[in-house]
């Protein structure tokens, strides 16, 4: 253990070495591409130098974000993250553009983060969810959150064949929707939650969590007056093997058999809590030894193995078509998305294999010494989704200034997957209760080896966006206040008793709500902005992310913001209450290039 | 404590006699017909405060104290520019069909200037004033921006200690049913019910580069304009409402309505013609932007020229506005607006508005005006707006480009043409 670990270090060092080299060098060039342009046309000539002069811009950011737990201190719910930093995040993300020809544009981005992680965060974990002495889980190694690839994070050549024809080929980000804060049909490129938290759109744009994707996307305006264009997105999604989703449950799925948990993975505990240990693998199997459950010991225990399985590179490929159009004052289109779904949200566990014995041999779990094991694979389902959204401005009704956009939208997802169990638990064969809130599901009489079914479920969003005034609130009394309120529900229309989230042992109803309301404006001629966003589900569930910038009066460049998320529930185990012991401020300070 | 309380009072006292002088001032400033043979200034006279007199009724009064605190000018011979004859042919082919509605609208009118003679005693005027500052010659479409020597808008807002912050954008603007030199002409088809349609793109500081915005003013006086919003952070479009046009573009002076000084639907507004003037300007702006002191708003080494306007008051339909009244000085050539001036609700004096003009040339070589550097100063935040704003007309650009189509090909720091 001690000799892998130091391979593994002494890997992780020499690639860090390798990739800061790089990065210098990326630097260096982009530096000497910009500051010394006029050296730069000696060398290559006057052609080169009106080039790079006219045609080519620089820009991009440096960023650093520190992120301090301010939650309870978490020994009632096994982490300890109190008082401590969570984040020292440094990016550093260079842009340029190039306008090559009237018709053809080029745009290349790299994203590098240095993101150094704190043992006491490594303590914590190590300690809280380490099932079994033999076994120890480790936190992520410490260069998890490092981003130094020289692959670029978005290049796109823009080509205009015609004036109404746009083509743009390379790693890029498209979204669909008309959503704020939550995405519906923003489902093209996955999203990195690994450093973002959930509903905290304060604290990380989405353009920043978005993970770019290879492919091409060409529009077609075929009524210029009323905007009637055609879209068609083909992603091959030739990613490479690190795909970073979402982090949300722990996967050991480097082979080296370390549970790894991500910064905003939820508690790894569910309900069910056997031998004082998180129960979280008796969701989805049975343990070799069902007499030890009688009075639970640590041989009623399954413990999940679970693995991250990528698509392969076939069945990774995504469609996406769609036509927009105005009607008067109304705007809608209509599209439709086949292919591979890289959204966290939708991920679900599909049980493999048999169960195992966590000792080399069978005996210990038989005997109801040892805790069993259930292979999990964490996937993402090919997925077809039919979409719609449409805007429209209110100006008044009956004479009734009500001066607000109405934005909305809807995806169906036929035959979309979830994981189901039985609520209570009880023996398949027998039909007897367990004892357990919850067990493996049953179907026909043995234990299900499957777990997942497929349900016709609809989600929609409305949103209402409405600016006003508030005089008395304001340094200018005519620096408007930006609200806006939203709309979320989804309906498994097929509902079945016992589907849940794949990562807690909680149900999933029928019906499903969660609202936001955010409002943001400036003081002070724009130097002082806040933002509030607040998500909450009436099942009793919330999030509170404000935030307060400050854009100084004397450099534009430079900006730094003071954010929060906060979560909370009556349980810790729906969305978002299973954040509500990670509650944290962040201090972001930004300057511009 | 007497002596406190006396000094209060007097202070009380002075403020009060401080507002009154501004109202007087105000008061002659919006009314007064100055004749044109009180004028006395030639070219290469300096004004400066020991001789405010000669321009106290010619400037803003913003200007007005800044001259009497020490700013000095120099004056130079005036420029006179003349409209593309293609203008001045579709005026006189279009403008006597041209009627006014019941509710002010326009009825009839095709091209051109639509009421070339204003008769001072018409009741009618400042209606009429306002349509033809609306329909003056804009080209067929400009960039604005387009003629700097960086090819964007560059605008300065200063605050009151003189702290400064930059930032560009470009405005691509399209009138595509008044079209006078480029082809099709006179309208696009399909387009004959859009007055014009504008997009905005902000290109630094990086965060905000990107930010687009797609505006449609419509024929149709009842229909509000349309407005889409592209957000790079979360690289959707948004819609957006257009009317609360009161709001302030922050971290600039100006509101939705302060664009090219007056950017309102004419229809939504009281009109008063108050009379004609010479006032002081500058038509051929030297330095793109002007050089001024760090900090300060006013150009060092620009030369003011006299020109002739119309004095324009406009009061709102709605008695929620922001601006009460509005005066602007439009020139009688070009039709721009050389100044303006707001109140607000409590009647106290608000924004002052100059505009610099520059001269440009057309594609074919002929001279025409645009607008060079547009200064917005709110009196009492003390904050200040400077934008350079030269366009460049007539590029041909497609309609097409007026579409939510080229709000999702935008990219930071990118351009769409």
């Amino acid at each position: 253990m001690v000799e892998r670990k130091n391979l593994s270090s002494r890997w992780q060092m020499e690639k860090t070495k390798n990739h800061t080299g790089l990065v210098i060098s990326c630097l260096l060039v982009a530096l000497a591409l910009t500051t010394g342009s006029a050296q730069a046309a000696s060398i290559l000539g006057e052609e080169w130098e009106k080039f790079l002069t006219e045609r080519v811009k620089f820009g991009g950011f440096v960023d650093n974000t520190t992120g301090l737990a301010i939650g309870p201190d978490g020994d009632r719910r096994h982490f300890k993250t109190s008082n401590r930093f969570i984040m020292e995040r440094f990016t550093i993300q260079p842009e340029f553009n190039a306008q090559m020809t009237d018709w053809a544009k080029f745009f290349i981005s790299w994203r590098f983060v240095k993101e150094p992680r704190y043992n006491a965060e490594a303590r914590s974990r190590r300690k809280s969810v380490s099932y079994f002495p033999t076994a120890p889980v480790q936190p992520l190694p410490n260069t998890f959150y490092d981003e130094d690839s020289p692959k670029p994070w978005e290049a796109v050549l823009d080509i205009l064949p015609t004036d109404r024809l746009a083509i743009r080929l390379g790693r890029q980000f498209i979204s669909w929707g008309e959503t704020d804060g939550l995405r519906l049909l923003d489902v093209i490129n996955p999203q990195d939650s690994t450093f973002a938290p959930p509903v905290a759109p304060n604290l990380f744009d989405l353009d920043e969590t978005r993970i770019p994707t290879w492919g091409i996307r060409m529009l077609y305006t075929a009524i210029p007056a009323s905007s009637t264009t055609l879209e068609l997105v083909a992603l091959p999604g030739f990613e490479e093997a690190k795909q970073r989703v979402d982090e949300v449950v722990g996967s050991n799925d480097t082979r080296d058999g370390i549970v790894r948990y991500g910064r905003w993975s939820a508690h790894p505990e569910t309900r069910l809590i056997i031998a004082g240990r998180n129960a979280f693998g008796n969701l989805y199997a049975n343990s070799l030894s069902p007499a030890s459950c009688a009075a639970p010991t640590i041989g009623c225990l399954v413990i999940p193995s679970t693995t991250r399985q990528l698509p392969d590179a076939g069945d990774n490929w995504k469609i996406g078509a769609r036509i927009t159009h105005n009607i008067g004052k109304l705007n809608f289109g209509l599209g439709y998305i086949w292919g591979y779904n890289p959204q966290g949200a939708d991920m679900v566990f599909k049980r493999k294999g048999a169960v195992t014995c966590s000792a080399p041999v069978a005996g210990p779990c038989l005997a109801g010494l040892a805790p069993s094991v259930v292979n999990l694979r964490l996937v993402n389902d090919r997925t077809h989704i039919f979409a719609g959204h449409f805007n429209y401005a209110v100006d008044e009704i009956l004479s009734i200034p009500l001066n607000t956009a109405i934005r909305g939208e809807i995806a169906i997802y036929p035959q979309e997957p979830y994981n189901i169990s039985e609520f209570p638990g009880r023996n398949c064969a027998t039909g007897v209760l367990t004892g357990f809130r919850v067990g493996p599901r049953c179907k026909r009489g043995v234990e299900d080896s499957d777990s997942i079914l497929e349900k016709n479920t609809l989600r929609y969003a409305l949103g209402f966006d409405r600016s006003i005034l508030i005089p008395f609130l304001q340094d200018d009394p005519w620096r408007a206040f930006r609200m806006s309120f939203q709309i979320f529900q989804r309906i498994i229309l097929d509902h079945e008793h016992g589907i849940h989230l794949f990562s807690t042992a909680e149900k999933i109803k029928k019906v499903s709500n969660f609202l936001t309301f955010r409002v943001s404006t400036g003081y002070r001629g724009d130097t002082i902005l806040p933002d509030l966003f607040v998500g909450y589900d009436p099942a009793g569930y919330w999030s509170f992310n404000p935030a307060v910038s400050y854009a100084p009066p004397w450099n534009e460049k430079i900006k730094l913001t003071l954010t929060a998320a906060l979560y909370g529930g009556h349980n810790k185990f729906a969305f978002p209450g299973f954040f509500s012991e990670k509650d944290s401020v962040f201090l972001k300070m930004r300057y511009q290039f | 404590m007497k002596a406190i309380e006396k000094g209060k009072a007097l202070n009380s006292f002075g403020l009060a006699a401080r507002r009154f002088f501004l109202f007087v001032v105000l008061l002659i400033f919006s009314s007064v017909n100055l004749p044109a043979a009180e004028v006395d200034l030639k070219p290469g006279d300096t004004i400066g405060p020991q001789n405010w007199k000669k321009v106290e009724d010619m400037v803003g009064p913003n200007l007005l104290n800044r001259i009497k605190a020490g700013y000095s000018f120099q004056i130079k011979a005036s420029k006179h520019y003349t409209s593309p004859k293609e203008y001045v042919e579709a005026t006189e082919k279009h403008s006597a069909q041209v009627r006014l509605g019941s509710k002010g609208e326009l009825l009839n009118y095709v091209a051109g200037l639509p009421f070339p003679k204003i008769e001072p005693n018409d009741p009618q005027a400042g209606q009429k004033l306002a349509w033809n500052f609306y329909w003056r010659w804009l080209g067929d479409d400009f960039k604005t921006g387009g003629a700097t020597k960086e090819g964007k808008i560059v605008r300065l807002a200063i605050e009151r200690d003189g702290a400064e912050r930059r930032a560009d954008l470009v405005s691509y603007t399209l009138f595509p049913r008044t079209r006078y030199m480029l082809s099709p002409k006179p309208a696009i088809p399909g387009y004959e019910h859009i007055d014009w349609s504008q997009i905005r793109i902000d290109t630094y500081p990086r965060d905000t580069s990107g930010t687009t915005t797609l505006e449609f003013r419509y024929a149709d006086p009842e229909r509000p304009d349309d407005l889409y919003l592209y957000i790079p952070s979360i690289r959707r479009i948004r819609r957006a409402t257009t009317t609360l046009r009161c709001q302030t573009l922050a971290p600039s002076e100006f509101t939705l309505d302060d664009i090219n000084t007056f950017n309102a639907k004419i229809t939504d507004f009281n009109y008063k013609f108050l009379g004609e003037k010479k006032i002081l300007t500058n038509f051929v702006e030297e330095g793109l932007p002007f050089h001024r002191k760090t900090g300060d708003y006013l150009p060092t080494d620009e030369k003011w020229e006299v020109q002739d306007v119309y004095v324009l008051e406009i009061t709102p339909k709605d008695p929620g506005y922001c601006y009460p009244k509005k005066v602007m000085w439009i020139d009688k050539v070009t039709w721009e607006s050389t100044w303006a001036f707001m109140w607000d609700r409590k009647g106290e004096y608000w924004k002052e508005q100059f505009a610099f003009r520059a001269p440009v040339k057309l594609a074919d070589g002929r001279e025409v005006w645009s607008v060079g550097t547009v200064v917005i100063h709110n009196v009492q935040n003390g904050r200040t707006t400077l934008v350079t704003a030269v366009r460049s007309y007539n590029r041909g650009y497609p309609a097409s480009l007026w579409s939510l189509a080229t709000l999702q090909r935008i990219m930071r720091g990118g351009s769409v043409e």
